[in-house]
């Protein structure tokens, strides 16, 4: 519990996850307005183009894995691993810790995210008078999924951080995934491509795709995912020197 | 007494290079160590396996008499500071002590406390990447301290200070350990801890080449002790029957060699003899230093 308030004190303290928020508030105003002003009303009709176009607050989830990655790269990257395993010699720990906050922190940037995109998103919608023919389920499928999506995002960030631990290489490998490996992959081979974590998490908020998996399949990839990732990053990092 | 630090035959292998090679040594309660040798020589390494965040390839090291990661809430007991630059820039360095301090449940009071310690009190909200390299050190070493240890654990802490700030190191070492605690201090450069320490240990090329005091260690490569007595010939012939050669300088005292100050001190003390003048002389600590640490160490 010690290393966890510690560890919520370094996502605090530093002006990177402030960042990362004002991008993700900013991105997500700029899509949602325009967007929900700009479209033609054709495209606002169905259940689907509704839910798609209020599921845009799962980009929220690019951010928290990020934020995610930061956990242990930026340890790396400064030496401050050095003191934080002085101070805690048991990596199981300061993994279960950093994992924990990259959940909670990516419960945030969901919640943030995904809350902008979708109030101001109805509420611009009503304006322009489109009949809202999402289901109150539905709507409570959007929301709990990009949530709690994006709190997985937070894991799977934290466990390629411990993986990879040069925080250019793991941003990059994390940013190629998921906008060009998993695109190509699902456009190709959507059979495949449904259950690679991007997309697993996608089918979380309910009917935006055709081809997803259904969400709670898809809940369940995405926890496995982000466990593997972290039984990965776990063990490398026990067995890894602190130089 | 059991030793606050023990290494056993500890050895660490990077590929093809054996970066620490059967290293032991033990250093004791309420001393201050060197822990001496050139850039390279394995001192940063030992440390790391000392601390628990390197893996021994062999052999073992404990501090308080178990391994670092099997001690309780080692932070406690430790204080350890290994690089002068371990900070998140953006990070104030009152933050940077508060996580630290948070992870073994310290409260913030004991921050400020060792804030005040080390005088950086005015510049704890600031970030650290406006520090100093003085005030990254001192930072350093206040994290070191937050846990109110009995051993503190330096690597080159004297590294980039100016004169003011080795002395003001030096000082606040002196001060540690006066109250029994103990210091384990590496650095390339001798002169910085000469003044500082009790006893070092050097090492080369990973194997440990010398342990001593430094009186002992300057005797021992070609240094002499001088005395000046009035009776200089009495004094040599009681000298001579202990085995200790001995000349004439050319201001008529005489120089024992191979031998320390308390020996030649001892004997003339056992044999009546009056003492006027007893330093231990001849090769400075650097000759000696360079002596032992240019040597090629068998492969």
């Amino acid at each position: 519990m010690n290393q966890l308030r510690a560890e919520l004190l370094k996502i605090r303290s530093t002006r990177t996850t402030i960042g990362l928020l004002v991008g993700l508030i900013v991105l997500a105003l700029l899509f949602t307005i325009l967007t929900c002003t700009l479209s033609p009303m054709s495209q606002l009709l169905t259940e689907q183009d509704q839910t798609s176009l209020l599921s845009f607050g799962s980009i929220a989830g690019v951010f928290a894995a990020l934020a995610g990655v930061m956990l242990f790269t930026s340890e790396y990257r400064f030496g401050t691993i050095r003191p934080t395993s002085l101070f805690n010699p048991s990596r199981n720990r300061i993994f279960v810790s950093k994992f924990t906050a990259g959940v909670l922190s990516g419960f945030v940037f969901g919640v943030i995210g995904e809350g902008l995109v979708f109030s101001i998103g109805l509420m611009i919608l009503k304006i322009r008078g489109v009949s809202i023919v999402m289901s109150g389920a539905n709507m409570t499928e959007l929301l709990v999924g990009a949530v709690v999506g994006t709190a997985l995002w937070g894991a799977v960030g934290v466990g390629v951080g411990a993986i990879v631990p040069n925080q250019v290489g793991a941003v990059i490998s994390l940013l190629a995934w998921g906008f060009v490996v998993e695109n190509l992959v699902f456009g190709f081979l959507p059979k495949i491509g449904r259950f690679l974590p991007v997309h697993a998490s996608d089918s979380m908020m309910g009917p935006i795709e055709d081809k997803l998996l259904p969400g709670n399949v898809g809940t369940l990839v995405v926890v496995a995912w982000s466990l593997v990732l972290a039984i990965i990053g776990m063990a490398l990092l026990k067995r890894r020197d602190v130089n | 007494m059991s030793s606050v630090v023990q290494c056993d035959s500890l050895s660490k292998r990077y590929g093809d290079v054996l970066a620490v090679d059967d290293l032991t040594f033990a250093i004791e309660a309420g001393t201050i160590t060197g822990f001496l040798g050139p850039n390279g020589a394995g001192k940063s390494t030992t440390l790391r396996m000392l601390l628990g965040l390197a893996k021994p390839s062999a052999g073992h090291a404990t501090i308080f008499g178990s391994p670092y990661d099997q001690l309780e809430t080692p932070a406690l007991r430790i204080g350890a500071v290994l690089e002068a630059t371990d900070f998140h820039p953006g990070r104030s360095g009152r933050d940077h002590l508060r996580m630290l301090s948070q992870a073994v449940g310290l409260p913030d009071a004991r921050v400020d406390e060792v804030l005040t310690l080390v005088e950086l009190q005015g510049a704890a909200r600031r970030r650290v990447k406006g520090y100093s390299l003085g005030m990254r050190q001192r930072l350093g070493l206040a994290a070191a301290l937050l846990g109110n240890p009995d051993l503190l654990v330096l690597d080159e802490p004297a590294n980039g200070l100016d004169p003011e700030g080795v002395r003001w190191l030096r000082d606040f070492l002196r001060a540690f350990a006066s109250g029994g605690r103990t210091v384990l201090i590496s650095s390339h450069v001798l002169a910085e801890v000469a003044q500082t320490v009790d006893q070092i240990l050097i090492i080369n090329h990973g194997r440990l080449v010398a342990e001593s005091t430094l009186d002992d260690l300057t005797a021992r490569v070609g240094g002499a002790v001088r005395v000046q007595s009035p009776e200089l010939d009495k004094l040599a012939e009681t000298l001579g029957r202990e085995g200790i050669v001995t000349s004439r300088s050319n201001d008529h005292a005489l120089l024992a060699k191979g031998t320390t100050r308390e020996r030649v001190g001892d004997l003339a003390l056992a044999a009546g003899i009056a003492i006027y003048e007893l330093v231990t002389e001849g090769s400075s600590l650097e000759e000696v230093f360079l002596d032992l640490t240019s040597e090629e160490v068998p492969q």
